[in-house]
């Protein structure tokens, strides 16, 4: 009785298809996921491994319990677990991208960052002592904090309603916002750009502009605040 | 035992399969993302009529003559001398508003029954203002819900996938009830270990070359590059692929951290060389191999811990995604064909 039921099990767990059924408890249906139904996402950050049991609270044992017990996905190739892969970067350089040239969006970026230390270590040679300590030259901090300077509050979603489209103002997602802050940026350097200037250059540009709060990307984000607020009426169509 | 009566049973298509080897975790983790629509409904037009070959209707009567010696069983009587009247009798007696009356059909009630019960002791705690105190969850952990043919074992009967999914569904309503606890024996009946993923992973030994030094192969996969690796221990961190450095061989930063990824994980990044050979695929994929290769090459020289930490880092899994194909009737894997109205 085990033995054929072993054999069924592994024959039946060697299907690679995509699952048929509809619902079933504790399992994330994915369609057309090479990766089957109970594969768990990786884990690179090193920190998470050293920490000694006792510090670990109920709900982290649990976790690694499960981890334990499910395979787990394959790391993507531009993830590593060095101090100098951010996510954030990460998925600014995928934006930039067209055609597949990693390679090419990816040295815009590099470029972009050494521009930014540039520009900033000049300012900060030339300040004097008391105003050194404000500038701030981590490439890195001024990209994460200009993005989020970018980023908007409140979006506008069209709803077909009796035949017109409302403009309904309505909170974003976390997600949506960091989506539309890159996609502003990255909008804006291309089209208003002079065509013998680089992208790096704009780019550097933009982003100091934004972690200073002005600039157009921070006006297209008032623009969009605007306009929520003046649709404000409408806001009772929303439903989600 | 409905089966055994002169009713015809037609062939329930089986759904896909693929389901059925999978672990469920604890109760908390009930995400549904997305509801496929390439569920294979029973497509009873494209069956055609109902065939009654020979050997349909052979089946049939085996069936029937089965159960018919099941339900002599059940009545204390003797199997040989059944008779058509006594059936009529013994299913009178069973079923008393008959075969097909819809309300009266047995729905799983010796597990409502258990819901009912854990309901009603939830309920006198809470007369009795002693329910925050006494709640009694049970483990799921390392274990997963019977897949639909244990199911049918334990239960000596065929079940639709219909009925499964409601049994799972009914299961899982009772686990989350804060004192299922008293039941907990009746429940892990209807469970099966999870086997710890570790432990199906071979870890082969050091081997020692002419000059004593440790060295390890692996290989690795990732589309379509095959690679092999042989990593040496007392090395400086040179990196030899396919003989030649490895700054030539991957002129692109993200493929040259892609090999450093498993060593900088380990914190051994001038500890080790490595030699290794790859070929097929494009540039991302060789490295994505060699990364594959080195991780697995370096679990001979480290601990079980650091290996668990490596699976979960996602380091020791190989990459299943392949180039999707291209169907018929579309000009690419997803893009479709220019839409023309005329």
């Amino acid at each position: 009785m085990a033995a054929p039921m072993a054999g069924r099990l592994a024959a039946l767990g060697r299907r690679l298809a995509a699952p048929a059924r509809a619902w079933l408890p504790g399992l994330t249906q994915v369609r057309w996921s090479r990766y089957g139904p109970s594969y768990l996402e990786p884990v690179v950050n090193k920190e998470v491994n050293r920490k000694p049991l006792e510090e670990l609270s109920e709900e982290e044992k649990t976790q690694q319990e499960l981890k334990a017990l499910h395979p787990i996905k394959a790391t993507a190739s531009n993830v590593t677990s060095s101090v100098f892969s951010d996510p954030t970067i990460s998925k600014f350089t995928n934006m930039m991208m067209k055609g597949g040239n990693k390679v090419l969006a990816r040295s815009i970026v590099t470029q972009t960052l050494e521009g930014i230390k540039r520009k900033q270590l000049e300012k900060y040679y030339q300040a004097s002592e008391e105003e050194r300590e404000s500038i701030e030259c981590n490439p890195y901090i001024i990209f994460h904090q200009a993005l989020k300077n970018c980023q908007p509050v409140i979006g506008i979603y069209n709803i077909q309603k009796g035949g017109k489209t409302y403009q309904v103002p309505s909170p974003l997602k976390d997600n949506r916002k960091r989506f539309l802050a890159m996609k502003w940026l990255i909008t804006e350097c291309r089209e208003h750009k002079h065509h013998r200037t680089f992208m790096h250059e704009k780019l550097s540009q933009e982003l100091l502009q934004a972690f200073n709060n002005e600039g157009p990307v921070i006006k297209r984000k008032h623009d969009m605040h605007k306009m929520a607020e003046a649709n404000r009426a409408y806001a009772h169509y929303r439903w989600w | 035992m409905a089966a055994a009566v002169r009713r015809v049973v037609r062939a329930s298509r089986a759904w896909s399969a693929a389901l059925r080897a999978r672990e469920a975790p604890g109760a908390q983790t009930l995400r549904l993302i997305y509801t496929t629509t390439t569920v294979q409904k029973r497509n009873v037009a494209a069956l055609g009529p109902e065939k009654y070959t020979e050997a349909f209707i052979k089946n049939q009567i085996e069936e029937f003559n089965l159960g018919k010696r099941h339900l002599a069983n059940m009545m204390g009587e003797d199997p040989e001398t059944f008779t058509q009247e006594d059936i009529d009798k013994a299913i009178a007696y069973l079923f008393p508003s008959g075969l097909f009356e819809k309300r009266a059909r047995p729905i799983m009630k010796e597990i409502y029954g258990k819901l009912l019960d854990i309901q009603k002791y939830q309920d006198h705690l809470r007369a009795q203002g002693l329910l925050a105190e006494n709640r009694k969850k049970i483990n799921l952990i390392g274990s997963r819900w019977l897949i639909k043919e244990e199911l049918e074992d334990m239960l000596v009967e065929k079940l639709s996938d219909h009925d499964y999914s409601t049994c799972i569904q009914l299961l899982e309503r009772l686990v989350t009830l804060p004192c299922c606890g008293i039941e907990e024996e009746y429940v892990l009946k209807f469970r099966r270990e999870l086997a710890i993923q570790l432990k199906k992973m071979v870890i082969e030994p050091l081997q020692y070359d002419e000059q004593g030094v440790a060295f390890s192969t692996g290989e690795g996969k990732r589309k379509t590059s095959r690679a092999t690796a042989v990593v040496y221990d007392h090395g400086s961190g040179k990196i030899t692929v396919n003989g030649v450095d490895y700054l030539c061989y991957f002129p692109v930063m993200q493929d040259r951290e892609q090999l450093m990824f498993p060593f900088q994980f380990l914190d051994r990044l001038g500890i080790h060389d490595m030699v290794c050979t790859v070929s097929g695929g494009g540039r991302s994929s060789q490295a994505g191999a060699i990364r594959l290769a080195s991780a697995r090459a370096l679990c001979s020289f480290i601990s079980e811990n650091e290996v668990e930490f490596m699976r979960q880092a996602g380091l020791l899994t190989p990459d299943p995604r392949i180039k999707e194909r291209k169907k018929p009737g579309q000009e690419g894997a997803r893009r479709k064909f220019t839409w023309k109205k005329r």
